[in-house]
């Protein structure tokens, strides 16, 4: 299952935490840093799979090799886009290539949700990040992948509002952010 | 007053550069003003505002009742940010989530579905126990509600009802099951099912096989990636359990391998036919290789074709599975993976040297560790302490801080390009982490892999020179777990075991520790900077007091021991030279065929001076063990020194004088002996007790009077020091082995002889190392009198050199200075012997001549551990204790659903066809008494629940009586309804119970004057309820039993 989803910017300001467990708010940043301290160093060229943090490593030395499954969080993935990283950590049930194409999802989301979604959207309606998450995974579990699907979700709980106007510069007409990069896409 | 939105929040925080510290806090005290407002947009607002900044570390617990009240509110929107700043802030200590549980079973029973979603994403953050007994009953109904989404949620939430109250699933799960098998069902909930199964079906993959035809159907069918995915990982988990599935799952699993575009689910296909042990499963057969092969080869395309960094790292994750039940398959590979081992990528380094450790054999070892050791060699040591931006925020948490620009958050969020795309620096537990695994590597299977030792030892000492500088030495100093944590020391442990195990390589691993050792060379074999690999010393420094008559410059040797700097050493390693001291002189003295001239007795005497200067000062150092072994060789020096003194001189070239017994005899013997061999781990215990052996008795029975004693003249009581230092470096080797010759192995033609001779070498080993490597093969052949040189004349050195007169000439030559390199190194065989080691291995070890004249015949002998009667398999018990520590710290992050492990749903299923919730007769007796301490444990939950529901309702009458009025009209049905279904479901005991709480409920009611009336009410209400309540329960019953 996934333990906890997290989402920050380049400089390590956290956007999005959502952790599926209950976590005292300061361990909760410090996993925060040490997560930001591993992948703000790591080149682009590098793979989206984490070696795991210290404050997770610590207790997950602990289970023995022989069960491949068990309920520590062994996997922690990251996508980068623009100004923000995308943070999935979980445990071994799930799989690794899945999660990529799922923050891919949910980022696409974002994207048909506010229309050229950028870290400032995702600022100032920081209830709809939520919500959409909400659509995506329910305690853990993925509960839907399809992106429409996911969109209709939360429209219907609200309109979803665009950034304040006198915040938007205009002119970014980023299209076709949301290609799948990689033959490897789910879906 | 004017009210800050979010908005003006955020733009707030953006506009106060450099203070919104202050900002921030001027702005949570806004909300905690705006917070107790009876407005509720205000209210909410708030509360979006606090949940926005719990985001960034502030703590918003304070809140939590407040955020109870937004979640009650009527509005949707209201609603939306409660149940937000409730998932976002509460607590497994949150006192007011009893209060709340009213509330969620309100709102799942809502009309409407955006309404439901809420509570539904909001329980598995908030759940407890008995929370999820009561909220359980609403819950199912919305397994069968209108709207797919609202069933896919409740399916999710279900499942992690069921992992803090595992009963969930006895009435859940038969509801899940017709879910799934309802070919009508949106896919969407199926898919979510599927995904809630495979998480619930490897804690109990039996109970799930009854679903594998359903499964199946739904693989083959195909059409949604992601459920194949999760259904190939349900089905690994299955096939162990039911070995039939296999032949079934082959086929269409090949077919996806070759037909599938998408990466992610081809990947998965290859890790399902692993994990599932279908590999083991079909080998032999035709079908079974061709598999291995699609498989492997897939794999292979993944690292070698895609070039993709992702691919790499799961195709490593894959082959890493693969190895341990295929080695050969991944063997085949070697090329790609040692490819990945200098990955400019730490994570997939990582990756191969976890690989690579498990793929090793005797025929790559070398070029593997050829390859890290140059890793290693070339790198930089570089520490991550070095970035200064590394640090940033680890303690204090990352603060908010003002953006410099808004059009950098403007930019869209496609695919990023950076710039730099260097390697990054190895840092230091990397270096760690390789240091160890080649080590590991080595020493596997007590050295099976090894066949060229002179190589090891050349590879340990250029390891030392790598080694990353240890974290303190004060640390390593005080603390014996954080000393075997020491890179250097587990180098100087394998140098120890190989000096120990390995006889016939004993000189050569004497000599590296003699090179070690030496104060003057202390530059040249250990690293430049920082104080790395000094752990070696300790090791060392006991090869050559221990071995002392191997060592080919033992005064040297004793000059760096005696060397002033040898007093800055940790205690440990300078205890463990200590004992060397004496041990070293001895071989230097102690020569009785010499005789006692006055030359000697000079050279003797200033020797003993020397010794005596260096020990004095350490007779008072701090440590004991370093104090004990300093006063006791300080005495037995003055005695020889003493005694030589005393005894008469000799003439120079006259007759032979006797020397002093004490050197020749007395102090030899101290240090002579039996030898001393590994002992397996486990041998401790198998030692018979002496019948006469009596442990209870005191030895001293006025132990009270001595310790208090020792307390008043203030002893030290780092004794442990004195422990560790004798059974540390024994105990260390690996665990107990059955005898594994090496030399069986080695017997087999090798493909590569002499590969200690390739390039390759050249591009790990430092040059010094190199060239004396060239120099002894060159000495070696030179001075072995059994070495026939076809060019050379043989009347050099012939087989009669190999005699005692050798040993004399040898002996000679200590006393004069002559140089000792040229003493041919046979002699330190004969040296061994006298000794007194007599053992079987004798006539194998040694550079045998046969060996020289085919070097590829080479026979090792490696000693195993000793052990009394059959060797143990496994030691002590170091699984037991590590299980047990596992269990003491979970992880943090971890949901447990170790609660589900004893849950049976097969049996559940019969329960319920019989209409019956009570307990079957055939249940096991370890599920009754869990089921008791769960009904015990309810118990407890629900006083607990009784008791804060009143102190909360209290407290917040006292501030606002409006809301408690409420609350407590909603407190009375809640006390109703439990005691209802805590005496419907238990016997004897809980009545008891029952009565005293109902009893306190009328206390209480005295107490409470004014709430009288509404009570009374509201128990009139209360009971109507409860009427419906068993009503519907019955009526579920009925629907139970006609699914069966």
């Amino acid at each position: 299952m996934i333990n906890a989803v997290l989402v920050f910017n380049n400089a390590g300001q956290p956007r999005l935490t959502k952790f599926y467990t209950q976590l005292e708010t300061s361990v909760q940043q410090r996993l925060i840093s040490e997560i930001f301290t591993l992948v703000a160093n790591r080149p682009s060229s590098a793979c989206n799979f984490l070696p795991l943090p210290p404050l997770l490593a610590n207790s997950s030395k602990s289970s023995t090799p022989t069960t491949p499954h068990n309920d520590t969080p062994s996997l922690v993935t990251y996508r980068h886009y623009a100004t923000l990283y995308f943070i999935i950590i979980s445990t071994s049930t799930e799989s690794p290539l899945a999660l990529l194409d799922l923050i891919q999802v949910y980022v696409q989301a974002l994207d048909g949700l506010f229309e050229n979604v950028c870290e400032l959207d995702l600022i100032f309606n920081f209830e709809t990040l939520h919500a959409t998450l909400g659509e995506l995974i329910v305690g853990g579990v993925v509960v839907e992948t399809q992106l429409d699907k996911v969109i209709e979700g939360v429209k219907a709980q609200g309109a979803v509002a665009k950034r304040p106007v006198n915040e938007s510069k205009g002119g970014m007409g980023f299209a076709g952010f949301g290609r799948g990069d990689g033959v490897w896409a789910g879906r | 007053m004017f009210e800050k939105s979010l908005y003006d929040l955020i733009r707030g925080m953006r506009n106060h550069k450099g203070n919104e510290k202050e900002y921030i806090n001027d702005s949570i005290k806004e909300c905690r003003k705006e917070i107790r407002s009876n407005d509720m947009d205000l209210k909410s607002t708030a509360l979006m505002k606090l949940t926005y900044l719990e985001m960034f570390g502030h703590d918003m617990s304070w809140a939590s009742f407040n955020v109870l009240e937004v979640m009650s509110s009527q509005k949707y929107r209201h609603k939306r940010t409660g149940y937000l700043s409730a998932v976002q802030s509460f607590r497994r200590d949150t006192e007011v989530l009893m209060l709340a549980e009213n509330q969620l079973k309100k709102d799942i029973s809502s009309a409407t579905p955006t309404v439901i979603s809420l509570p539904l994403g909001a329980i598995p953050h908030v759940i407890n126990p008995s929370m999820a007994h009561s909220v359980l009953s609403d819950l199912l109904p919305r397994l069968t509600h209108s709207h797919a989404s609202i069933r896919k949620k409740t399916v999710a939430t279900l499942y992690r009802l069921a992992l803090v109250y595992p009963e969930t699933l006895r009435p859940a799960w038969p509801k899940i099951k017709e879910r799934l098998q309802d070919e009508n069902e949106n896919p969407s909930v199926t898919a979510a099912i599927v995904n809630v199964v495979c998480e619930l079906g490897w804690r109990r993959p039996q109970d799930f096989l009854p679903l594998a035809p359903r499964l199946f159907e739904l693989l083959v069918e195909g059409g949604n990636n992601w459920m194949a995915i999760k259904l190939i990982k349900l089905f690994a988990t299955l096939t162990p359990v039911e070995p039939r599935l296999i032949k079934k799952l082959l086929p269409p699993l090949t077919k996806i391998i070759r037909e599938t575009g998408a990466m992610s689910l081809l990947y998965e296909c290859i890790n399902g036919i692993i994990q599932g042990g279908i590999l083991e499963a079909v080998e032999g057969t035709t079908e079974g290789d061709e598999v291995a092969k699609l498989c492997v080869g897939k794999l292979r395309g993944m690292m070698v074709i895609e070039g993709d960094a992702n691919l790499k790292y799961v195709a490593l994750l894959a082959f890493d599975k693969i190895v341990r039940s295929h080695p050969y398959l991944v063997s085949q590979q070697q090329d790609v993976i040692l490819e990945c081992i200098d990955d400019p990528d730490i994570s997939i380094r990582m990756r191969a040297l976890d690989l690579v450790v498990g793929m090793v054999n005797s025929e790559n070892l070398t070029a593997i560790v050829g390859r890290l050791m140059r890793q290693l060699r070339n790198a930089p040591i570089a520490s991550a302490a070095d970035d200064p931006n590394n640090d940033r925020g680890r303690s204090a948490g990352v603060v908010p801080y003002a953006d410099d620009d808004d059009s950098d958050a403007e930019e869209s969020l496609r695919p990023h390009e950076q710039t730099s795309d260097q390697p990054p620096p190895l840092p230091e537990d990397y270096r760690v982490s390789v240091i160890r695994r080649i080590l590991e590597m080595c020493s596997r299977d007590t050295y099976s892999n090894i066949s060229d030792f002179e190589w090891y030892i050349d590879v340990l000492i250029q390891l030392v020179r790598v080694c990353p500088a240890t974290k303190s030495v004060l640390a390593t100093e005080e603390d014996e777990i954080e000393n075997t944590d020491d890179v250097g020391s587990s180098i100087g442990r394998e140098l120890q075991n190989v000096a120990v195990r390995v006889r016939s390589l004993r000189a050569e691993a004497v000599d590296a520790a003699q090179s070690l050792v030496f104060v003057d060379r202390r530059d040249q074999m250990f690293p430049s900077s920082g104080n790395g690999g000094l752990g070696v010393l300790e090791h060392a420094g006991w090869l050559v007091g221990e071995y002392a008559n191997y060592l080919t410059q033992p005064e040297p040797v004793l000059n760096s021991i005696l060397h002033p700097s040898t007093v800055q050493l940790p205690s440990t390693t300078l205890a463990v030279y200590l004992q060397a001291l004496p041990k070293v002189f001895s071989c230097l003295a102690s020569n009785d065929q010499l005789s006692w001239t006055p030359e000697r007795q000079t050279l003797m005497s200033l020797l003993m001076a020397r010794i005596i200067h260096f020990l004095e000062p350490l007779s008072t150092h701090p440590s004991l063990e370093v104090q004990e072994r300093a006063v006791e060789y300080l005495e037995l020096m003055r005695l020889a020194s003493e005694a030589a003194s005393g005894t008469a001189t000799g003439p120079e070239h006259g007759d032979f004088t006797d020397p002093p017994l004490l050197l020749t005899q007395a102090i030899p013997a101290l240090f002579m002996g039996a030898e001393l061999n590994p002992v397996a781990a486990g041998a401790q215990h198998k030692v018979p007790l002496p019948p006469d052996l009596d442990l209870d008795t005191p030895i001293n029975p006025n132990l009270q009077l001595l310790l208090s004693q020792a307390e008043l003249e203030g002893f030290e009581t780092d004794d442990d020091d004195v422990y560790a230092a004798y059974t540390e470096p024994i105990t260390s080797t690996s665990a107990p082995d059955p005898t594994i010759s090496a030399a069986e192995r080695l017997d087999a033609p090798r493909k590569e002889p002499t590969s200690y001779q390739n390039a390759v070498e050249e591009e790990y080993l430092d040059p010094d190392i190199l060239a004396r490597r060239k120099a002894e093969r060159k000495e070696r052949y030179k001075d072995d009198p059994f070495y026939i040189d076809p060019d050379a004349d043989k009347s050099g050195a012939g087989s009669g050199a190999v005699t005692p007169l050798s040993r004399i000439v040898r002996e000679g030559n200590n006393n004069t200075e002559v140089d000792i390199d040229s003493i041919p190194i046979m002699d330190l065989q004969l040296e061994q012997s006298r000794g007194g080691t007599a053992s079987p291995a004798d006539g194998i070890r040694s550079r045998s001549p046969a060996r020289r004249a085919a070097p590829t015949r080479r026979r090792v002998e490696i000693t195993a551990d000793e052990t009394l009667g059959p060797s143990d398999s496994s030691p002590p018990n170091p699984s037991t204790l590590q299980q047990q520590s596992s269990k003491s710290r979970n992880n943090f992050l971890q949901v447990d659903s170790s609660g589900l492990g004893s849950l049976s749903l097969v049996d559940d299923d019969e329960d319920n066809g019989a209409g019956s919730r009570r307990l079957p007769k055939q249940l096991t007796r370890a599920e009754q008494a869990r089921r008791e301490a769960e009904e015990a444990e309810m118990r407890r939950a629900l006083a607990e629940v009784e008791r804060k529901r009143l102190e909360m309702q209290r407290a917040s009458e006292r501030i606002e009586p409006t809301v408690a009025e409420t609350v407590v009209s909603r407190k009375v049905r809640k006390k109703k309804k439990k005691v209802e279904e805590g005496g419907g479901e238990a016997e004897g005991g809980e009545g008891e119970g029952v009565v005293k709480k109902k009893k306190k409920k009328k206390k209480e009611k005295v107490e409470g004057e004014g709430e009288g009336d509404v009570e009374k009410k509201n128990e009139g209400g209360a009971a109507e309820e409860d009427a419906g309540v068993v009503k519907k329960k019955k009526k579920k019953r009925r629907v139970v039993s006609m699914d069966e």
